[in-house]
């Protein structure tokens, strides 16, 4: 009986989550990084922003497993400032994971919030305005769109109508900006898919109680689909995030952030200091990782047919 | 035929207007005066409202942005305030567009060399280990930002192996097709890999979708050679919807080139925007943005045509 | 005397999928004549598809074909390579489905489609195969062939689409003609046209049909035998004005009773067979219509019916059938 299913749709998808390899392997992903940005001032060696002394006749960077002059063991090696790599990794994924958190937050309230309207009224003319305007942001591509809208509210601090807006809230504002549409199209058609199920039909034949559980039905079922869309979104925003720091147009020094130690990591590849590129690279990279592992294996969750296709 | 293109043509229009609009916005919700924001700490009085007339700042709005279009509309995209003081933006973008299209095109033929083959591939020997291996390796490609793809290619190629590539730098095709291409290889590689693991993931997922199909049950009880069921049947119906992918990845290579043209001091429209953005250069970047944008709308337009022409159940006239 | 054209012994086929194995086809036996048209009626899930596809060599992972032999004018076709039986499918032997849209192949034009089949089987140039298409279109009954010839699936009607499928199975003059289903989506004025155009292909080709069907109306129509399937097992097999008189297996004796008469009584219910198929996963130990049939005993529960022969050419797999009869 489809009145019960959200409690079926909501087991039944635990339960292929489990058995789907992907998800879980992303999921956990997902937790070492959760942890790793929550437990950065614990688990760093170093203050970020402490610049080491090297030992005499050597210069930073320096590899990983070597010692500063005073006797501080470099993890994963010092940056051209003598900063701890390590250190510096950690607290640039906290305050990555904060942007990502932050913005797909804000993304989602908003898409959410009008896909849900559009989907509701189908056809009126509220659904047309809002995804003709969602298409044509849609037309920008992603990260052109932040780099303008970065460029318009300039770097640094930001000052809209008297409120004093942080740089980290300004990059948050302009992702989430970015990605609502995404959000939007994505709610519209769930909420679609779900509003012409039977049940909804006929709940409204039963009347005004039935339209209380309807919502509450309709609500429920969509739960998955976007679970899975706040993922992919995580892993793109992410992404986008890097890029931005990585072109200097997101966080700025001394904050530490991985894509702009990447960025000064790429005046001392031809001197060998891989380390100093390769240890952001990766901690970025297996992030969106995570993210993308788990939305994928989310998404077969969802819908276990997609996944195990076999031929007749 | 001829009455679609117009059709989709005029639809177009208003997108591009709107979208338009919102570029043309973008300077304004710049926090503060956009002169003192263009010019920067400058006090002298004089001189912030000489500008504000030339831009014609102290117009009301909608004729501003009236005025920007009658310009654009000729060709006139403005004048560069702080990337190159008074050129005009237009030719900016000339001598730079060449680069950053061979470059997208580049990063796409290479991708999709890969990624068609191997999307057939791993559909067809689905779940054997061909299959899980691919599926892995685009999820990975989709992972990994390709400015750290390469990065990657630059420590590689250029520290590892000790090769020249990687140093950066552009030779014009018309100075040398080796030194052109030995410089625009690991760019390319590096921005066709996301997009390559997109497209695919999209071929793969098509072809299965195809595979299952009544016509490819049809076929092979008609005794069809296995390899013409192939080519005919699933691959021919399954290629429809990736064409729109390829398609509408058009925005993605682009803003990709960005970044791609940073790591590789690559002298595009990428690199032109940045510099831009550095320098609150906003002629400049509206009239990039403006340009993408417009690429963007005239590839999709471009895709639908194809896919209405691949396609023999689209109509031509088919009403909106 | 007719000669023999197909003959199915034992035939086993499994389907070995994550949540058990499933016992498709357990242990049939069918025979065709040349000139003759059979009629295989079961509901879904009786195993008369599978069969089919078995006698295609069309049998695909999880499934496998584990016993038995089929054979074609003698010829163990279980025996035949891959590439053996692509001649033979199309060639010797063609199926057509059940039409859906999706039957055909929405990006090759009509005459693109039959002629492969030609191409494939055949030697003959281009220019002859395009003669004998749009020949072929004429046959069906397809108006305005050369027109249609160049025309996409999705142009068609439901019913041409079928006779487009007909076309393409009879292209090669093949000497089984094996149809699933093959007008169950389609109204009954179109069904009465493909029937009639079946009819006077068989003359015409002398060929061995076997009709994949449920309706047993179209059975009584339109077949010179039946075999009657029931959870992949083959429960009745004779001609069909013998079956339609006198039906040995209860399961049998149901069907016909759940035909609606036009001069039964008003306000009587319809009868149905109660209960459902069981599930080819778990079935119960002997007969596998015990739970449902009515004159079930004891003994049917424990012990599997073997097909045996009762009349002349009238086979059925019943524990009880003598008692049964004598009972009536």
């Amino acid at each position: 009986m489809k009145l019960t299913r959200h409690r079926g749709v909501l087991e039944e998808f635990w339960k292929n989550f489990r058995k789907n390899k992907l998800a879980v392997a992303g999921g956990l992903i997902v937790l070492l990084f959760i942890c790793l940005a929550l437990f950065a001032p614990i688990l760093s060696t170093a203050n970020p922003v402490e610049q080491f002394k090297s030992p005499s006749g050597e210069r930073h960077p320096l590899p990983p497993i070597s010692r500063s002059d005073d006797g501080h063991l470099f993890l994963l090696g010092s940056d051209r400032y003598g900063r701890d790599i390590f250190s510096r990794a950690l607290f640039g994924t906290r305050s990555m994971l904060k942007l990502a958190v932050g913005a797909v937050g804000i993304s989602f309230i908003i898409g959410v919030a009008l896909g849900a309207v559009a989907g509701y009224n189908r056809s009126s003319w509220i659904d047309e305005l809002i995804m003709r305007f969602v298409d044509i942001l849609l037309s920008f591509p992603a990260l052109v769109l932040a780099i303008a809208l970065v460029g318009a509210l300039g770097l640094g601090e930001t000052v809209i109508f008297g409120l004093r807006f942080s740089n980290m809230f300004k990059i948050m504002l302009v992702i989430a900006i970015t990605y609502s549409p995404r959000f939007a199209r994505v709610m519209r058609s769930v909420v679609l898919q779900e509003m012409s199920e039977d049940y909804v039909a006929a709940a409204k034949v039963i009347g005004a109680s039935g339209t209380r559980i309807v919502v509450k039905e309709v609500f429920i079922n969509t739960i998955p689909p976007i679970m899975v869309q706040a993922s992919l979104m995580m892993a793109e925003t992410v992404l986008i995030s890097a890029s931005l720091s990585f072109l200097g147009l997101g966080l700025q020094p001394p904050q530490a952030s991985l894509g702009v130690m990447l960025n000064e990591a790429r005046d001392y590849l031809f001197q060998g200091s891989w380390w100093y590129a390769v240890v952001p690279g990766v901690f970025i990279s297996l992030a969106i990782l995570g993210f993308n592992f788990l939305g994928d294996g989310l998404r077969d969750s969802v819908d276990p047919r997609q996944a195990r296709r076999v031929g007749r | 035929m001829g009455v679609y293109i117009l059709k989709r043509l005029i639809l177009a229009i208003p997108t591009l207007i709107v979208a338009s609009i919102i570029i043309f916005l973008l300077v304004h919700i710049a926090p503060g005066d956009p002169v003192r924001v263009m010019l920067g700490p400058i006090q002298d009085q004089v001189l912030v409202e000489r500008l504000q007339q030339k831009l014609g700042l102290d117009l009301p709005l909608h004729e501003q942005y009236l005025t920007w279009l009658g310009n654009l509309l000729r060709g006139d995209l403005g004048i560069s305030i702080s990337v190159q003081r008074g050129a005009p933006v237009a030719e900016l973008i000339a001598e730079r567009y060449m680069v950053t299209l061979e470059l997208a095109l580049l990063a796409m033929t290479v991708a999709l060399l890969i990624a068609i083959p191997t999307g057939i591939l791993s559909a067809l020997r689905q779940n054997k280990l061909t299959d899980h291996i691919s599926r892995v390796v685009a999820l990975i490609g989709i992972s990994i930002p390709n400015f750290f793809v390469g990065i990657l290619l630059i420590l590689f190629f250029g520290v590892v192996l000790l090769k020249t590539w990687g140093a950066g730098g552009f030779v014009p095709i018309q100075e040398g097709l080796g030194a052109n291409l030995q410089r625009m290889i690991l760019p390319a590689i590096a921005l066709g890999t996301s997009y390559s693991a997109i497209v695919m993931r999209m071929m793969r997922s098509s072809m299965l979708d195809v595979m299952s199909k009544d016509y490819v049950r049809t076929a092979r009880a008609m005794g069809v050679k296995r390899w013409s069921v192939i080519r005919q049947d699933i691959v021919r119906n399954a290629l429809i919807p990736v064409v729109t992918v390829i398609g509408n990845s058009i925005g993605y290579l682009l803003g990709g080139s960005v970044v791609t043209e940073s790591v590789f001091r690559l002298p595009g429209i990428g690199n032109l925007v940045i510099n831009a953005v550095y320098r609150r250069d906003f002629p400049v970047i509206q009239a990039v943005v403006l340009i993408i944008v417009l690429l963007r709308i005239l590839v999709n337009l471009v895709v639908d045509l194809m896919y209405a022409k691949l396609d023999p159940r689209i109509q031509y006239t088919s009403s909106e | 005397m007719r000669e023999e054209l197909l003959r199915i012994e034992n035939l086993v086929t499994r389907f070995y999928t994550e949540y058990g194995v499933v016992q498709a086809v357990d242990g049939t036996n069918l025979y065709l004549k040349q000139g003759e048209t059979l009629g295989i009626v079961g509901e879904s899930g009786s195993g008369k598809t599978v069969t089919a596809m078995s006698i295609m060599g069309m049998i695909e992972n999880p499934g496998k074909i584990e016993n038995g032999r089929i054979l074609l004018k003698g010829d163990n076709l279980l025996y035949k390579s891959e590439k053996e039986m692509r001649e033979i499918r199309g060639g010797l032997i063609a199926m057509v489905f059940q039409d859906s849209l999706s039957s055909l192949n929405p990006t090759l034009t009509v005459g693109e489609q039959i002629g492969r089949v030609l191409r494939f089987h055949t030697t003959l140039t281009p220019h002859v195969i395009h003669k004998r298409v749009v020949e072929l279109l004429e046959k069906v009954g397809i108006p305005e062939p050369t027109k249609r010839y160049g025309g996409y699936p999705h142009e068609m009607s439901g019913g041409m689409r079928q006779r487009v499928l007909i076309a393409m199975a009879i292209s090669c003059n093949p000497s089984l003609l094996i149809l699933d289903e093959p007008t169950t989506a389609l109204d009954v004025t179109i069904e009465a046209q493909i029937f009639e155009l079946i009819e006077q292909l068989k003359k015409h080709f002398n060929m061995g049909i076997i009709l994949i069907t449920h309706d047993l109306s179209v059975v009584a129509n339109t077949c010179d035998r039946v075999a009657i399937m029931y959870s992949g097992k083959l429960i009745e097999q004779g001609s069909v004005s013998e079956v339609f008189k006198r039906q040995l297996h209860p399961y049998t004796r149901g069907l016909i009773r759940s035909i609606p008469r036009i001069d039964g009584p008003v306000d009587e219910n319809l009868y149905s067979i109660p209960g459902e198929v069981p599930d080819l996963i778990n079935l119960p130990g002997g007969c596998n219509f015990a739970p449902r049939c009515a004159y079930k005993k004891d003994l049917c529960e424990k012990e599997s019916p073997t097909l045996a022969e009762f009349y002349k050419d009238h086979t059925a797999a019943c524990l009880r059938v003598k008692e049964i009869e004598y009972a009536e």
